[in-house]
């Protein structure tokens, strides 16, 4: 029975850890899909998210769901900003070219956050209380942080699936020439795009110190990039949906292998949590090499 | 086309320098690796009196030990400024020598290590190396001083496993890992013979297997009974399948960490999880003011072990009454020196103060040595036994590990770090069993 309850319990872990996770990875997938660039500096982005919660926590005692307004605010300045003063010359340009400029963006980033905050690691204390499943308790700013991330990937569903903007942008993606042929401004769909992806992952980052509320410091980023490539691929690259959905899944991956592997004898189970999640992408990767929501 | 005749030459050239830079580096007389005992120094009175003595090393000043690689930059300055503003600098041949640390950033990353090394030895040419922090860097370094025979102090490489590899020049400022957690043990059970489960939660690197490898022992020595041992990788998310588990294994004491900030995060779990224990000792984090920042009130009633504390008893005249020779700045003065290179706001972590302690020692052994030939350095370090500000000095001449220095115990006691273990340095008493998380949530200090 303790086995049972332990493995739900994980798995639920699993879900909330996965949403957030998927949400963080949107971001990615999108500007990927968009403009073919792969934001190699994409932590970066996520630790920006991280710091306007902390922030605005500490500053002003705004609480990190409120805060994600200011997030999509700075993320589309930065994004957008980025875009005008670097990404919109590499357009096109050869893939090297777009790696070593989003990789030094964000080492840049990560620089200017080390230069004017410091190295420490921070962290807050949102205390609301938590909801007890009887097999584990669960603190109410990881629902929150559950129930943000599902709600968020829903409007940008809406966005993209029954807007205008949105319809542009998928035609942008679908045929890029065909798409300017019908009228269609594609370098505002460029930049857009790479603004909202930024975002996305601004936004990413705040619902991630809801679920993780210490550790805040300018090298976060870097493993949250790993993920978020795995997560990316899993989804299939391209898809920000995908994505959504390949975040559950690592994080079901991750919290739920632990429970079975601690029944083989005489192994360290965490140690082997992150092998099970990449060993089950080169699985789905080589039944599927386009990724789960990839298309041909 | 000319660009192609232009850059095929450059290669020649640099293939060609660097071909010579190859056979210019064999021939350098390589000190051999085995574990001999250092020859007898004996510094001839003619030796000439070098101009200045370059202490050589890197500091993680970016990366993930940039905390620590920060707090051991001042730590060593503040020690500096004593050394060479008010000492004068090294006494050799009765002149005074001026030390001057040679630093880069290693960026905590095992490669750089070990091409900075390289360099501080054949392009800076230091007389001494300070090792990188944390023990896996300082491993990571270690053959390459060894095999150049330069005397390497580890200052936050507390790993037994390295004193085991057999080097010769290798030597260690701070107590081995192996003592971080026994502290706590010896505690519980001079104070509550009846808590007896103990469960070990821990990150899976170099430093904390170490520590809890000796916690584990000693546990074991002592009679608790070990209830759950595991390991978290580095960098973890969350923790709750883990500590889920070790819930389950209702454990009396829960000793746990590794780095900074899986022990901030595995405080955070604890809390989330209400995860209660009569106590709760988390190795390097609870040290540094910003865990208290972050946790809060979760903070309270947490121990940890630390090499140093603000407060700890080490004075000239403690010394006097051991009968031990006291060497560098009281702990007020390096206070005073630590506050003038890093800012009025800053507090010395034990980073700092082992750092400086480190250089403190390195000054004293040349001193002994009356020489900057790295045999005659390490020679004098099997004979130094000093206290320091940091406590005290002394180490196994054979394998170079720190044998005199002690740990002391903190508590996070109503928002202040009071030392509570052992009792002769402890500047308050044991707040024990430490409240619970649901105690805390109600704004419970760990104060009486």
């Amino acid at each position: 029975m303790v086995f049972f309850e332990q493995l739900a319990g994980n798995l639920l872990y699993g879900i909330i850890l996965g949403a957030v996770y998927g949400l963080a990875t949107m971001g990615l997938s999108q500007i990927f899909g968009v403009l073919k660039i792969v934001n190699v500096g994409h932590g970066a982005f996520i630790m920006v998210g991280a710091y306007v919660a902390y922030w605005m926590f500490v500053l002003y005692s705004v609480n990190p769901i409120l805060s994600i307004p200011v997030a999509l605010v700075i993320g589309l300045a930065l994004g957008l900003g980025i875009f005008y003063i670097v990404i919109r010359r590499l357009i096109g340009a050869p893939e090297l070219a777009s790696l070593l400029a989003t990789f030094g963006i964000g080492i840049f980033i990560e620089e200017v956050a080390k230069f004017f905050w410091g190295p420490d690691h921070r962290g807050f204390s949102w205390n609301i209380g938590q909801v007890d499943f009887g097999i584990t308790l669960i603190p109410n700013t990881k629902l929150l942080a559950f129930f943000s991330s599902v709600i968020i990937a829903l409007i940008l569903y809406m966005l993209f699936q029954r807007t205008r903007i949105g319809a542009a942008i998928r035609a942008v993606v679908e045929d890029r020439e065909g798409a300017m042929v019908c009228g269609i401004d594609v370098s505002r769909i460029y930049a857009m795009s790479f603004g909202i992806g930024i975002a996305m992952t601004v936004i990413g980052g705040i619902l991630l110190t809801l679920f993780i509320p210490v550790g805040i410091n300018p090298y976060m980023g870097g493993e949250y990039t790993l993920k978020a490539f795995v997560i990316a691929v899993l989804g299939g690259l391209g898809s920000p949906w995908g994505a959504f959905i390949g975040g559950f899944i690592f994080g079901l991956l991750e919290n739920g292998s632990y429970t079975i592997l601690g029944l083989i004898p005489g192994v360290e189970p965490f140690s082997l949590t992150r092998f099970v999640a990449f060993s089950a992408l080169l699985v789905i990767l080589l039944v599927k090499p386009t990724g789960l929501m990839g298309g041909e | 086309m000319n660009w192609k005749k232009t850059f095929v030459v450059l290669v020649i050239v640099a293939m060609s320098l660097f071909i010579l830079g190859c056979a210019e580096k064999q021939p350098a007389p390589t000190p051999t690796p085995e574990s001999k005992p250092a020859p007898e120094a004996t510094p001839s009175p003619e030796a000439k009196v070098p101009e200045k003595i370059v202490i050589g090393g890197t500091l993680s000043l970016s990366g993930k030990y940039a905390n620590e690689g920060q707090m051991s930059l001042w730590g060593i300055q503040a020690a500096l400024k004593w050394l060479n503003d008010v000492n004068g600098g090294i006494d050799i041949g009765g002149k005074k020598v001026k030390v001057e640390f040679k630093y880069y950033d290693d960026e905590a990353k095992k490669e750089t290590v070990q091409s900075l090394y390289d360099r501080l030895i054949t392009v800076d040419k230091v007389d001494v190396l300070l090792a990188p922090y944390s023990s896996g860097l300082t491993l990571a370094a270690a053959p390459i001083a060894d095999k150049n025979g330069k005397v390497y102090m580890s200052h936050g490489g507390a790993s037994d496993r390295i004193f085991e590899q057999g080097y010769t020049y290798v030597v260690q400022t701070l107590s081995p890992a192996s003592k971080y957690q026994t502290g706590a043990l010896d505690m519980v059970k001079a104070i509550d013979p009846t808590a007896k489960r103990v469960a070990f939660v821990y990150e899976d690197s170099e430093f904390s297997k170490a520590v809890f490898k000796g916690a584990k022992e000693y546990a074991e020595q002592l009679g608790f009974e070990v209830v759950f041992d595991k390991t978290y990788p580095r960098n973890p998310t969350d923790l709750t399948p883990l500590l889920s588990e070790m819930k389950a294994a209702e454990p009396d004491i829960i000793l746990g960490g590794g780095h900074f900030a899986d022990g901030q995060l595995l405080a955070t779990q604890l809390a989330e999880l209400k995860i209660n224990a009569k106590l709760v000792s988390i190795i390097v984090a609870p040290a540094l003011p910003k865990f208290y920042d972050a946790l809060g009130v979760k903070a309270e009633g947490i121990v940890g072990p630390g090499q140093w504390e603000v407060g700890v008893k080490y004075s000239p005249e403690a010394a006097k009454a051991k009968g031990i020779e006291y060497f560098g700045p009281t702990q007020d003065e390096f206070m005073q020196y630590f506050k003038e290179v890093a800012g009025e706001d800053k507090t010395p972590s034990y980073h700092a103060a082992e750092a400086g302690a480190a250089i403190l020692a390195i000054a004293k052994a040349i001193e002994n040595a009356q020489s900057t030939d790295s045999d005659a350095i390490r020679n004098a370090f099997n004979n130094l036994h000093m206290i320091t500000f940091f406590g005290e000095f002394k180490i196994d001449p054979t394998t170079g590990k720190q044998l005199g220095h002690e740990m002391v115990l903190f508590q996070w006691q109503g928002g202040k770090k009071v030392i509570i273990w052992p009792p002769e340095a402890a500047t308050g008493e044991p707040y024990y069993p430490i409240p619970t998380w649901e105690e805390k949530e109600q704004g419970k200090m760990a104060t009486k």
